[in-house]
């Protein structure tokens, strides 16, 4: 009898603390559902009916378009790739992606080793090596332009104007190939501090003793990066790659800042910017943003699936 | 006998510096020099004069601090004077009460998360961890017309509003800043809460007296992390807002860039007002930031 009451007690007291719970997280989730998983879900609906800015205020009643957005995106001389000289966004978004997350990581391997060792500074060094990454983007953007700035008295054509490799000035950002090249390494250059950081924290648990033992047994540097070091960070690199690259892949500003989406290097979200609010087409805009969405996830499944196996077995 | 003495100095050198020292020194000066040019360049810049900015060659050390950048941003008399300060108003009435609230929602719903037992725990914290996969493109589309929709029924303006833009800055920063506090409150024995508890103090009050003052160095992280999130925003700015009046700073420094005269040293100027702040506060609390950034796998 006094353990029933006890246990009908303690069940209310659950219940309680439950609806407590809710009642916690509730602001939360009101925005995060309301801001952010409808939306996601309202865009689906968006991208297969035919929304512009005159049924803006009544887009529930937006005529049924079927899949006429989704063929309309692939077929955009825009979108589709039209050979070597003209990739089109899909191609272009998946080339810049990789190549930047790679560099990216590479890079950002290469800063924690050297940050690693003790040495005068080190703190110091390892704040400013995150300027970058804390630094607003339009800044950042807008320096780099002043930098590579294609008139004489930019520092980048003065540089080697002197140096003697060009003779006249360049249009860096408005040349094709080159301008898809810089926006890569432009990535790195700000994106490398955040790889770096957690491929620090991960070095420092390495257990030392491991090192110590390869000593004994007479290995090399490389042979402990390589036996060691390498193995250990596998599935810190792992994550790192996924998450830059999904990140890459969705990144609007830095390369609407830096070239405008021109010259080879309009890349997906550009696109989806440039159908939504310069030619006001949202549907198409959200059609292009699905393509952009299918394909992430593809990939992700892929990953998961194939390379985060992988490390889980090794 | 200045070629014995170079000799020497080489010699001194290797003496002093092993190859691999070197080998270190030089990428060290390498990193340092590709991160910080662009940010010498960017302040020396803003103090040049329009004649030192449009020459034939860059100037690499200005000849003066000049304040001419400066003076069109907040001097009125100035021909084509920026009303900047206004800009800036308008950041921080985004960014603060974005990181304000954004701390006090984050913190309820961290301590659920932490603490509390209910059915359901999983499958919010994976939903709010979709936030992670979705493209900011992707949200303003349908973003946008739904609260073109509700805001004719309620009678505001989607644009031009900057409560709307703090509403959606929450949305995006919110999953993150309660991942981070998360993780921070696990790290809290439990005990001392349960103390506090046995001696008759409300969850709520648990929460106030207790959790809140031993989480500060995360809730200071948090604070920041969202307060810069804000103030870097650009896309969603930039849908928006439509009134140069309430542009924030980085839709405005956008604007300058853009103009048909080209006046590199305002941008680079009201950039480096942008920056600095930021880059400050970063210094100023780096060490409770970087675990932050870490445990939350900082957006960016």
């Amino acid at each position: 009898m006094n353990q029933l009451s006890f246990i009908s007690r303690w069940n209310a007291l659950q219940a309680r603390e439950a609806r407590l719970a809710w009642l916690l997280l509730f602001p939360t989730a009101l925005i995060v559902f309301g801001l952010i998983i409808f939306p996601a879900v309202f865009s689906v609906w968006i991208s297969f009916h035919d929304v512009g800015l005159r049924n803006l205020n009544d887009v529930f009643h937006a005529p049924f378009a079927g899949w006429s957005n989704y063929t309309r995106v692939f077929q955009d001389f825009a979108f589709k790739y039209q050979g070597p000289t003209n990739w089109g966004a899909a191609v272009t978004s998946i080339v810049y992606s990789f190549s930047s997350t790679v560099l990216t990581v590479l890079i950002g391997l290469f800063a924690a080793l050297l940050l690693n060792r003790p040495f005068i500074g080190r703190g110091m060094t390892r704040a400013i090596f995150l300027f970058p990454y804390v630094a607003p983007i339009v800044s950042v953007a807008f320096v780099w332009r002043w930098i590579l700035d294609p008139r004489p008295s930019g520092v980048v054509n003065d540089l080697l104007m002197r140096l003697g490799v060009i003779e006249l000035p360049l249009g860096y950002l408005s040349t094709r190939g080159l301008a898809l090249l810089l926006v890569i390494i432009f990535e790195a250059w700000r994106y490398f501090p955040f790889a770096m950081l957690m491929i620090l924290a991960r070095l420092q648990a390495i257990d030392n003793t491991l090192y110590e033992a390869a000593e004994v047994d007479g290995a090399n540097t490389w042979q402990k990066f390589s036996f060691i070091t390498l193995p250990e960070l596998r599935y810190v690199l792992g994550a790192i790659f996924l998450l830059r690259l999904m990140w890459t892949f969705n990144k609007f500003d830095d390369i609407f800042l830096l070239t405008g989406g021109g010259f080879g290097t309009k890349v997906l979200p550009v696109l989806t910017y440039e159908f939504s609010f310069r030619l006001f087409d949202f549907g198409r805009g959200a059609a292009t943003a699905m393509t952009l969405l299918v394909l992430l996830i593809v990939f992700m499944l892929i990953y998961v699936r194939v390379v985060m196996r992988n490390v889980d077995e090794q | 006998m200045i070629e014995t003495r170079r000799m020497n100095l080489i010699q001194h050198l290797a003496h002093r510096f092993s190859l691999r020292q070197i080998a270190f020194l030089l990428i060290l000066t390498f990193f340092l020099t590709s991160i910080l040019f662009p940010f010498y360049w960017m302040i020396s810049s803003s103090f040049k004069t329009q004649a030192e900015i449009g020459g034939r060659q860059p100037v690499y050390i200005p000849s003066a601090i000049r304040l001419d950048a400066y003076r069109e941003l907040f001097d009125p008399s100035h021909p084509s004077f920026q009303n900047f300060g206004a800009n800036i108003f308008n950041s921080l009435m985004v960014s603060i009460p974005t990181a304000l609230i954004a701390v006090i929602l984050s913190v309820l719903g961290a301590y659920a998360i932490a603490r509390l037992k209910f059915k359901g725990k999983n499958l919010f914290l994976n939903g709010v961890l979709m936030v992670y996969l979705l493209p900011g493109v992707l949200l303003i589309i349908p973003l946008f017309s739904m609260l073109a929709n509700i805001g004719d029924r309620m009678g505001f303006n989607v644009q031009d509003n900057l409560s709307v833009l703090i509403v959606t800055y929450l949305a995006q920063t919110l999953p993150v800043a309660m991942y981070m506090l998360t993780n921070y409150f696990r790290t809290i024995p439990d005990e001392i809460e349960q103390a506090a508890l046995i001696d008759g103090c409300s969850r709520l009050g648990v929460i106030w007296r207790v959790t809140l003052p031993l989480a500060i160095p995360a809730l200071v992280s948090v604070f920041i992390y969202t307060f810069m999130i804000a103030w870097n925003e650009f896309l969603y700015a930039l849908v928006f807002l439509n009134s140069r009046e309430l542009f924030t700073m980085p839709i405005k420094v956008n604007t300058i860039f853009n103009d048909p005269s080209p006046r590199p040293h305002v941008v680079m100027a009201a950039s480096t007002i942008m920056t600095i702040p930021v880059v400050v506060l970063f210094l100023a609390l780096e060490r409770f930031l970087e675990e932050g950034l870490t445990a939350g796998g900082v957006k960016g």
